[in-house]
Parts: structure tokens; C-alpha cells; sequence
């Protein structure tokens, strides 16, 4: 399947926050009550749309534990997207936020975008993190905020897509080099940078970059 | 860090290897210095440091051939391929000179394969150690590493020499660890590992584009192509964790701590050689002085996430996989076998566990046939079932649909009350077009057992929905149920329309709708179902009903259609005409409706003149019954103008003894003589004015229809003739009595006899004016009568002359040629007439009769014969006595021919001839 631009994401937090879950409702659309712990890095596609563009999103999952800590960072780099999510239910989970969010600013590209997930949304009555708190957190860190269920696949597609079109209009805005894969982000195989179609953002890139 | 490992299970059985014959464990590699293992063809391949390759078959039959002088270093076969190809790397002489020579397994010389290719492997004259090989399995591509970091391509047919290329396509710094060949589409690509880096080096393009993909590199032998399962990845094993990647980049990582040492690919396992990460306590074997270390072997199924296998072995040299099974040969030369169990094993091993999950989605791994999965659904849903957790058994049962009998489910739910789930199961059923009435009742059951509109509605209502359950259940189910909204929907979407109309009229009571969706109908439903429910309609909605009947009985075509179809136009007049009703079939529906029936009947009428008798006829009563029943004058005049009219009309295709029958029970006067008169019955006409003693309507209607039947007269005579003080109509009556001969005098007397009133006077200048004709009559005969006997008289003089005296023949000329007669001659009586004889005999038609009299005499015997003829004709008589006016007469021309005579004519002529032969 062609596309006409592949982002690569990252969704990092806690051990046990629903990171695979809702990997799992993005991709396949199912949810897995028991999930088996995630050892080191797992990997999921999907293709979306944004402004009838073909947009392959390519997701690492990474485990949560802290042992692992050092072999998912070096997923950072590669990575247009970060999805930091915790669990409403356990406020553990928030308070660490902070260490995940220096971690992820260190090692990714300053460019990157980071969506706040608060997850486990269909758990209201163990509700533990109030959601202006997630707000009020994601506000100080420049973050988009969101509350989802990977039960009940609740804003599941839109924290994806709201992601991906945030990226989308950083390249419109010529914020992110598209010619540098490290960014994580790839034009697709019939895209090239000289093709008149190319957001005017891309022009800043210039035709010299044609090389792949 | 506890259980950051995934499942372990024991999928394989662990056997030592022994030699069938001896049934020792076998040891024919014990002194074997093992350099390098492969396996392929049907054989296992090890190589030695001593420049032998031996080939192990599988009954452990040992054969080696010295393929080298000094060592063989790294063997690798190919084992996709057609041919069996066995590519070895080695030293004939002394010093840094590798020799890759290539040997063809299929033929063998005197137990030794050919060799088909002998080449140097030394990058850019720089001697240095092979540290790896491998080759495309199309059998064009061949790469070998280096210690010094330089990979070397060989292009072209990897068995001879002569169309080879080789390039150096890597050079880099580290000793070259791994390589693999993977097809991508139309390029091959070469995954290359180092020991500082991976990268992939695309050799099929003009470039050699390289791409690195991580900045870490590996160890020897830590390296393995993966199955298509895992998309061909290059699975790389280092002591944090295995990194997958593409030949575009990183792809997961399983973070498997440990320091490994192998990686071999088995099926669809990874099985890994590895120092296990946890110390065991345990000493290790010492075996000749030595110390031999423990090692892990660790079989690992990537896909579905468990480790299949694991156990420790001494020293593992290496594992090679053949027959399905994986051979281990480890430090102390044993081979032990591990042998897979089968599906079957494997799943009850999960199940014990309650494992259902793992086991799905390894049955269906193992490509596991439908049952064998509708099987573990069942015992998941089972499992789950008694756990209690419904929700979760019932999404299993959900996939059993099909080959689980679906009564096993829904009596489990049904006994339990969970109508939430049995209710989702019944959808998934419905879904699957698996379900039967009894599903589909009881699904609609349970929604309105739970109330559950929303989900009825969406059910049921749902547009474009393909239909997976069956309509008239499910109308009759909710039918019952009361939601006839629902059951009205899917009649109406499945063209149920006696399920629509029965619902709409006896449950919803909505007697627009039902019409209005008669009116859509094609022209037979339409017609049916008017005659089924118009009875119910027109007691409710008489008006729109009416309409409809009129619409249905014209020209009818579904209200929601265009008038005129495109069909119609092009040339398909003939096929279709216009579909109408036959109108009297409905009048049943218009009872105690009078007022709409007529209507009806009118527009009918007014549209199809030609309409059948029974219309009419229903018509008129109509009529008669409303007149009869309408007290006001000025209305009834209308209605009677109506009725008459309607009488009157030519084309009005009525019964006329019904419509007779109709007027007098509703004495409808003007009807009943408008219908005498058609009907000519011109007597009833005239009683009926007796009866009513209209005088002058008596007297009109014998001057109108006198002329059809005089006998009117004479009735009117016998009435008036019982009535006072009628003399003026009398005398009328008498007049034309007279005009038209229609009485003998005497009846008229005896007519008038009987009446009290009827005077001589009245009488006297009749009577005077008959006996006047009578005399007249009389004198008048008796003249003939006289003129009669005179002829007679004369007749007879003239006979009795002809008798007695004798005649004489005075005749100067011939009758018949006028010139003077002469002998011979012949004379007649009769006139008298002479001949001569020669003219005579010319003349006559026999000797008997004067020619000049005969046309004379030939008549009158004609009339005497015809009239003894008709003496016989007494049809005739009886005939022409009937129809004459005055009977009498024909007896009188009967008698008069002689009819009662007795006697016969005497058929001879009075002109009898005498022949006189005068001369002879």
C-alpha cells in the first residue's frame, strides 16, 4: 500500500498503563483483557488519512518495566510522535511522568510531539488522577492532552490522529526536515521532494536532498 | 526482575540419539574435531579440522570423504533449491588461503560428491581468515566474510567459476559475523553483521546502496535469517536483547537477557544457544580433566509469544535441524534429538493451564482446521462459562457459530437468565446467516424481554442491511409483541403485504396508512388485498377507500409510480395494457355504505359505459332505496329525474326484469312504465293505468300502443265498460273498436252488456253504424250470389247443348294459318274450332285438345287441382286460420275448395273433343 508519508511513533509510560492495549484498539480494533508484559519492543502499522493524504503510522510499543528502560530509549530517536500515557487509576503512574518526559526530550528530536494519554478512561469509579490535573500537566509541558479507553476504544483513534495531524501541520510549517529520516518521518516511495504536490513547508528542504 | 520472560512451556521431548542397530547411544563423531555443521537433503553434514566432511543419514549411517588437505572451515548448504549444493570453505595448503570449492550432494563419484567449483576467496590480495558464508537460494548470488571486514559478492551461476563476478561490496573495520540474502520484491538484499555494525546492502541495484542499520554489531554465529512468519526479518542476538530489523531499519526488540552464543532458525521457532542468565547452583561437568560448560538452549516462538523450550546442555557445539526435528550436538560429541510434539499435545498442555488464549492463537498458527478451532472456542467459552464470566464465554461461543451446535449455547444462557449475552449471541447467530426461526424469535424475544428498543430498532430497522433472519418470524414475533412498528417496517421493506396490511388494520388501526399502501401495490396485490380488507377500510375511511376503488377499477397504476412509464413509450403498449378491476366485485365492500357505493357505482359508470348489468342494476336499487327513503319533495324530484335517467339511458346495461321487479318494490311509477314500455308489455302498462283509473292515461296509451296490440282496445273497452259515467272515453274506445275491426258486434254488445252503466246511447250509433255495414254486407252477397247461379245456369244450358244437339262446323279458315280450310281437316267442339289437320298436327300437343283452348282449359284445371291440393295442407289451414283476423273466412275458402267434399272432381274437361273425321 502506497503512501505519502510514513510517521513513526513511539508510545512510552509505566509499566501496566495500557501502552500495548492500545496499540492493540488502534490496530486491530480488539481489546485484550490480559496482556502479557511487553518485553522490549513491539511493533504496529496502520495506515490513516489526514486532509485525503495516505499517512502509514508505524508505532513502537515499549515495555514500561525499568530494566528494559535502556533498549527502548534508543527507539527515541527515530521518532516523529511520542505517546506518554499513564493510568488514571493509579497515581504513581502520573507522578512519573515527569522522569518519561525528560527521558523522552533528551533522546528524541527537539521536534518531536507528545501526546498525553490518560488512559483507562472506563474506569471512572477507581478514577484516581482527575483529569484537569492531566490538563494542567500537559498545559505546563506544551503537551496535547487526552483521556482515553483502550476497553472501550474511546478517543483511541482520535489520540492517534490528533498526533499524526499535529506532525502533519509541523511539516506544513516546515518545522520538521522531511529529507532526515531520523526525524522519523519518510515520504513515501512515489513522493519525491521535487513533486509539485509537496506542502509548501518542504520547499525549505530543496531539491538537493533528492538523493533517496 | 521477576518474570520479565515470557510463558515457558515443554513443546519438545528430548531423546539422546542412539544407533538403531547397537541401540547405543551413538558416538561415531566422539573423535570427530566438529568444525561445522549443516544439514539438508535428506542428511546431516559435519566438517572436521582435519579436511573431512562426514554425511550422517538417518538411519546414523557415518560417510566422509576428505574434502580438504588441512581444514574445512564453514559449510553451508542450500536447502530451498532444487539441487543439492553443498557449499564448503577451507585450506589445501598451509598459510591464509581460503578455497570455497562447491559440491554437487546429487552425484557422487565412488562415495564422493563432484566437486563443480573451486575458487579462491581473497579480497583485494589481502589474505585473510573467512569468517563467514552464505548465498541466495536462486543460486546466483554467493557472499563470503571476512576477518578483516570486508564482504566479498560473487555474481553469477554459484556451481562453476567461468560466469562468476566477484566485488567487494563492504569493507568495513570489524571481523564480518553474519551474513543473509532476502528478496525484496525484485532487489536482494545482503544483510551484513559486524562485530561494530549491521547493515543491509541492497547488491541487485547498480549503486550497491548500503544502509546501516544500528551502530552495535554481534557476535559469530549470533545472527539468523528469520521465516516469513516474521517477514524475513534479520534477527541479530546480543546479550541485552534480539533485534529484529528490516532491510530499512530497526524493526521490535525482545529484550532476552543473557550472553548467546548461537542463533538458529527452526520452523517457525528461534532457537537460541545461551549462557542462562541465571547462575545454576549445580557443579559443572567435569569430563576428561576438563570442565565442560552448561549451556542453554532456548527455543522461542516469536509469534505467539512463549518459549517452547529450554533446557541445558553441555557445551552445545551446534544444532542442526533435520526431519523435522532439531539435532543437538553438543561438547561431548552426544547427539540428542528434540522432537516436537504435535498440535494436539501442545493445545491440551495449554488447556490444562486454562491457556485458551495462547492456544487460539497457536492453533491457528499451526494453520489448525476450523473444527479443531471451533473446538478450543468452545472449551474457552466452556472454561469461561464456569468461571462466570459470561461476557467473555460468550464472545468465544460467538466464534463457534457454525459448527458448535447453536442449542448447546443457548440453553446454557437461557438456563442461566443471561438474556444480555444470549441476545448477543443470537446477533452474532443472525449475522452469520446461520440462524434459524427459533433463533430469530428468540432473539426478538429477548429484546423485548429486555426492553431494548434501540437494539430492536437497530435490528430490524436498520437500512441496507442485509436480511439474515426470517421476515415473517420475525414480524409475527413482534407482532406479538406489540411492536407493530417494527413488524410494519419489515413487512413494508419485504413486500409482506398482507403481513403489512394485517398489522396496520388490526393492530395499528390505521386505516390511511393501509390505503395508502394498497394505493402503491402492483395492480393483483392491490386488487386482493382491496377485496380482503375493504370492507374494514370503508367502515373507517370511506372516502379515501372510495378513491382507491375508483382509481383501482379505472386505469391503475401504483400512486408512487410515474404516470407514465418509459416502458410504455417505447413500443410495450401492446404487453401492458392498463389493468383495471372488474367493478362489481368490490359492491360487497360498499355495504351500509349506500352513499359511497353510489358514488362509486357513478364513476364507474360514467367512465366504462359498457359496464355489466350487475353495476347497473346496483345502481338503480340504489337509486329507488334513496327515493324511497328521502323525505323532502324538491329532492326527490332529483333523485327521480336521476333514476329515470339512468332508465333511460341507451347504454345503461341493466336487467330489465330486475330493474322491473326493483321499481314496483320501491314503486317507482315512472320507472315501472318507462320499463313496461321497453319492455313492451303495453297491457301491464295498461292496468297499471286501470288500476290507478287514469282515464285519460288508459286512452293514450291504447292510442299510443294501439298499433303494436290492438287488444289494448278491447281491454279498455271491457274497463270502461265496468266504469260510470265514462261514455265520452267509451265511445273513443268504441271508435276505434270499430276503425280496427276489432270485435265482432256481438262481443262488444256482450262486453257492454256487463256494465251497469253503459246505455244504448252510449251505444246506439255503434250499433246503427254496424247493422247499417252488416246490411250493406249482406246486400252485397246476395248480388253475387245471384250473379253466381246465373253463370252456372248458363254453364249448364251449355253442356246439356253440347250433350243433345249437334253442332256444325262452319268454319271457312283454318284457326290456326287463317287460310281457307280444307280437307283433311279436324274440328273442335269447343268454340267450335277447325284446323287443318296438317296445322294440327303441327300445332297440337296431343290429339285431345284444341290448341286455341288448351292455354284456356290449362288454367282452370290448374285452380281445380291446387285446390284439391290444399285440401291436404292442414298446417296450412290450421296456420292461416290462426293469424287470420277473421277465422271464419278461411274455413269458408277451405270449404269452398272442396275440403269437406267427399267426392273428387271429375278431372274431365267439359270441352271434351269430339273428332269428327270428316271424309273418313
Amino acid at each position: 500500500m502506497s503512501y505519502a508519508y510514513l510517521f513513526k511513533y513511539i508510545i512510552i509510560g509505566d509499566t501496566g498503563v495500557g501502552k500495548s492495549c492500545l496499540l492493540l484498539q488502534f490496530t486491530d480494533k480488539r481489546f485484550q483483557p490480559v496482556h502479557d508484559l511487553t518485553i522490549g519492543v513491539e511493533f504496529g502499522a496502520r495506515m490513516i488519512s489526514i486532509d485525503g493524504k495516505q499517512i502509514k503510522l508505524q508505532i513502537w510499543d515499549t515495555a514500561g518495566q525499568e530494566s528494559f528502560r535502556s533498549i527502548t530509549r534508543s527507539y527515541y530517536r527515530g521518532a516523529a510522535g511520542a505517546l506518554l500515557v499513564y493510568d488514571i487509576t493509579r497515581r504513581d503512574t502520573f507522578n512519573h511522568l515527569t522522569t518519561w518526559l525528560e527521558d523522552a526530550r533528551q533522546h528524541s528530536n527537539s521536534n518531536m510531539v507528545i501526546m498525553l494519554i490518560g488512559n483507562k478512561s472506563d474506569l471512572e469509579a477507581r478514577r484516581d488522577v482527575k483529569k484537569e490535573e492531566g490538563e494542567a500537566f500537559a498545559r505546563e509541558h506544551g503537551l496535547i492532552f487526552m483521556e482515553t479507553s483502550a476497553k472501550t476504544a474511546a478517543n483511541v483513534e482520535e489520540a492517534f490522529i490528533n498526533t499524526a495531524k499535529e506532525i502533519y501541520q509541523k511539516i506544513q510549517d516546515g518545522v520538521f526536515d522531511i529529507n532526515n529520516e531520523a526525524n522519523g518521518i519518510k515520504i513515501g516511495p512515489q513522493h519525491s521532494p521535487s513533486n509539485p504536490s509537496m506542502p509548501s513547508g518542504g520547499g525549505n528542504a530543496g531539491p538537493s536532498g533528492n538523493c533517496c | 526482575m521477576a518474570f520479565l520472560q515470557w510463558r515457558k512451556f515443554n513443546f519438545f521431548d528430548k531423546e539422546t540419539v542412539k544407533d538403531p542397530e547397537t541401540n547405543e547411544t551413538f558416538n561415531q563423531l566422539k573423535e570427530v574435531n566438529v568444525s561445522a555443521c549443516v544439514s539438508g537433503g535428506g542428511q546431516l553434514i559435519v566438517s572436521d579440522y582435519e579436511g573431512k566432511i562426514y554425511f550422517i543419514s538417518r538411519s546414523l549411517q557415518v560417510n566422509s570423504f576428505a574434502a580438504y588437505d588441512i581444514r574445512v572451515s564453514h559449510l553451508y548448504q542450500l536447502k530451498q533449491s532444487l539441487s543439492n549444493l553443498l557449499i564448503s570453505v577451507g585450506e589445501d595448503e598451509q598459510g591464509v588461503n581460503p578455497l570455497i570449492k562447491v559440491w554437487n550432494l546429487d552425484k557422487m563419484e565412488k562415495g564422493v560428491p563432484v566437486c563443480t567449483r573451486i575458487t579462491r576467496a581473497i579480497p583485494a590480495n589481502k589474505p585473510t581468515p573467512v569468517t563467514c558464508v552464505a548465498a541466495h537460494e536462486n543460486l546466483n548470488w554467493m557472499a563470503v566474510g571476512f576477518e578483516n571486514g570486508t564482504v566479498l559478492l560473487f555474481k553469477g551461476d554459484i556451481k562453476s567459476d567461468r560466469h562468476s563476478k566477484q566485488s567487494i561490496v563492504y569493507e568495513g573495520k570489524s571481523a564480518v559475523t553474519g551474513l543473509a540474502f532476502k528478496s525484496a520484491g525484485k532487489n536482494i538484499i545482503l544483510f551484513v553483521a559486524t562485530e561494530s555494525v549491521i547493515l543491509s546492502i541492497n547488491v541487485s541495484g547498480k549503486d550497491k546502496m548500503q544502509t546501516t542499520l544500528d551502530e552495535f554489531g554481534c557476535k559469530r554465529g549470533c545472527s539468523v535469517m528469520s521465516d516469513m512468519s516474521q517477514d524475513n526479518q534479520f534477527v541479530i542476538a546480543r546479550d541485552d536483547a534480539l533485534y529484529f530489523y528490516q532491510p530499512d531499519g530497526r524493526g521490535p526488540c525482545l529484550a532476552f537477557e543473557g550472553e548467546k552464543f548461537q542463533l538458529h532458525w527452526f520452523r517457525n521457532y528461534l532457537v537460541i544457544v545461551g549462557k542462562d542468565a541465571k547462575q545454576f547452583p549445580k557443579a559443572p561437568i567435569i569430563r576428561a580433566g576438563q570442565p565442560i560448560e552448561q549451556h542453554m538452549v532456548t527455543v522461542y516462538d516469536i509469534q505467539n509469544k512463549f518459549i517452547a523450550y529450554s533446557a541445558p546442555y553441555p557445551e552445545v557445539i551446534d544444532i542442526i535441524s533435520e526431519w523435522g526435528s532439531l539435532y543437538i550436538l553438543t561438547g561431548d560429541r552426544k547427539l540428542f534429538l528434540l522432537l516436537e510434539k504435535d498440535t494436539q499435545t501442545k493445545l491440551e498442555m495449554l488447556f490444562k493451564k486454562n491457556n485458551y488464549t495462547l492456544a487460539i492463537s497457536l492453533a491457528k498458527s499451526q494453520q489448525y482446521d476450523q473444527e479443531g478451532l471451533v473446538d478450543i472456542f468452545t472449551q474457552y467459552g466452556d472454561h469461561l462459562y464456569f468461571k462466570g464470566d459470561h461476557d467473555g464465554a460468550i464472545d468465544q461461543y460467538i466464534k463457534t457459530i457454525g459448527k458448535l451446535e447453536a442449542s448447546y449455547v443457548i440453553r446454557k444462557f437461557l438456563d442461566a437468565q443471561r438474556i444480555h449475552n444470549l441476545t448477543k449471541y443470537l446477533q452474532a447467530l443472525h449475522t452469520a446467516k446461520m440462524a434459524t426461526e427459533e433463533h430469530t424469535t428468540l432473539l426478538l424475544n429477548c429484546y423485548t424481554k429486555l426492553k431494548d428498543v434501540s437494539k430492536l430498532d437497530e435490528f430490524i430497522m436498520t437500512k441496507d442491511r442485509e436480511i439474515d433472519f426470517d421476515k415473517e418470524t420475525a414480524i409475527r414475533v413482534c407482532r406479538q409483541a406489540g411492536y407493530y412498528k417494527h413488524a410494519l417496517f419489515l413487512a413494508n421493506k419485504h413486500n409482506l403485504h398482507e403481513w403489512y396490511l394485517k398489522i396496520q388494520l388490526d393492530d395499528i388501526k390505521d386505516c390511511g396508512k393501509a390505503l395508502e399502501y394498497i394505493g402503491k401495490l402492483e395492480f393483483e396485490e392491490a386488487e386482493n388485498n382491496v377485496k380482503r380488507y375493504g370492507k374494514i377500510l370503508m367502515a373507517e375511511r370511506p372516502d379515501e377507500t372510495t378513491e382507491l376503488l375508483k382509481r383501482l377499477c379505472s386505469d391503475f397504476k401504483p400512486s408512487d409510480r410515474p404516470l407514465v412509464d418509459a416502458g410504455d413509450l417505447e413500443g410495450g403498449k401492446g404487453q401492458q395494457s392498463t389493468q383495471r378491476a372488474p367493478a362489481e366485485q368490490f359492491i360487497h365492500i360498499f355495504v351500509n355504505n349506500s352513499a359511497k357505493l353510489t358514488e362509486f357505482l357513478e364513476h364507474m359508470i360514467s367512465l366504462n359505459s359498457n359496464s355489466p348489468s350487475l353495476l347497473y342494476n346496483t345502481l338503480l336499487e340504489l337509486y329507488l332505496h334513496d327515493l324511497t327513503h328521502q323525505p323532502k319533495s324538491e329532492e326527490k324530484e332529483a333523485k327521480q329525474k336521476k333514476t329515470i335517467d339512468l332508465l333511460r339511458n341507451p347504454q345503461a346495461n341493466y336487467d330489465l326484469d330486475q330493474a322491473l321487479v326493483l321499481c314496483q318494490m320501491n314503486n317507482f311509477q315512472l320507472g315501472i312504465l318507462y320499463l313496461y314500455e321497453k319492455a313492451r308489455l303495453y297491457q301491464q302498462i295498461l292496468r297499471y293505468h286501470m288500476d290507478n283509473d287514469a282515464y285519460d292515461l288508459v286512452i293514450q296509451t291504447c292510442n299510443s300502443f294501439g298499433m303494436q296490440d290492438p287488444h289494448l282496445w278491447v281491454q279498455a273497452l271491457s274497463y270502461f265498460a265496468k266504469k260510470e259515467n265514462l261514455k265520452q272515453q267509451l265511445g273513443v274506445v268504441l271508435h276505434n273498436i270499430d276503425k280496427r275491426n276489432l270485435l265482432p258486434p256481438l262481443l262488444v254488445i256482450q262486453t257492454l252488456a256487463h256494465s251497469p252503466t253503459a246505455t244504448l246511447s252510449v251505444i246506439k250509433n255503434y250499433i246503427i253504424r254496424k247493422l247499417q255495414t252488416e246490411n250493406d254486407q249482406i246486400a252485397e252477397d246476395e248480388r253475387l250470389i245471384k250473379q253466381y247461379q246465373e253463370d252456372t245456369e248458363k254453364k249448364r244450358q251449355q253442356i246439356e247443348e253440347l250433350k243433345t244437339t249437334a253442332k256444325v262446323f262452319q268454319n271457312t279458315k283454318c284457326s290456326i294459318c287463317n287460310h281457307p280450310l280444307e280437307l283433311p281437316s279436324v274440328h273442335f267442339l269447343c268454340e267450335p274450332h277447325s284446323f287443318h289437320q296438317h296445322c294440327f298436327e303441327n300445332y297440337a300437343e296431343n290429339e285431345n285438345e284444341c290448341p286455341v283452348c288448351m292455354p284456356e282449359n290449362r288454367k282452370i284445371m290448374d285452380i281445380i287441382r291446387a285446390q284439391e291440393h290444399g285440401r291436404d295442407l292442414h298446417e296450412t289451414f290450421h296456420n292461416q286460420l290462426e293469424r287470420a283476423q277473421d277465422g271464419f273466412s278461411v274455413v269458408a275458402d277451405y270449404f269452398g275448395r272442396g275440403v269437406f267434399n267427399k267426392v273428387t272432381l271429375i278431372t274431365d274437361s267439359p270441352g271434351r273433343m269430339s273428332r269428327s273425321m270428316s271424309g273418313k
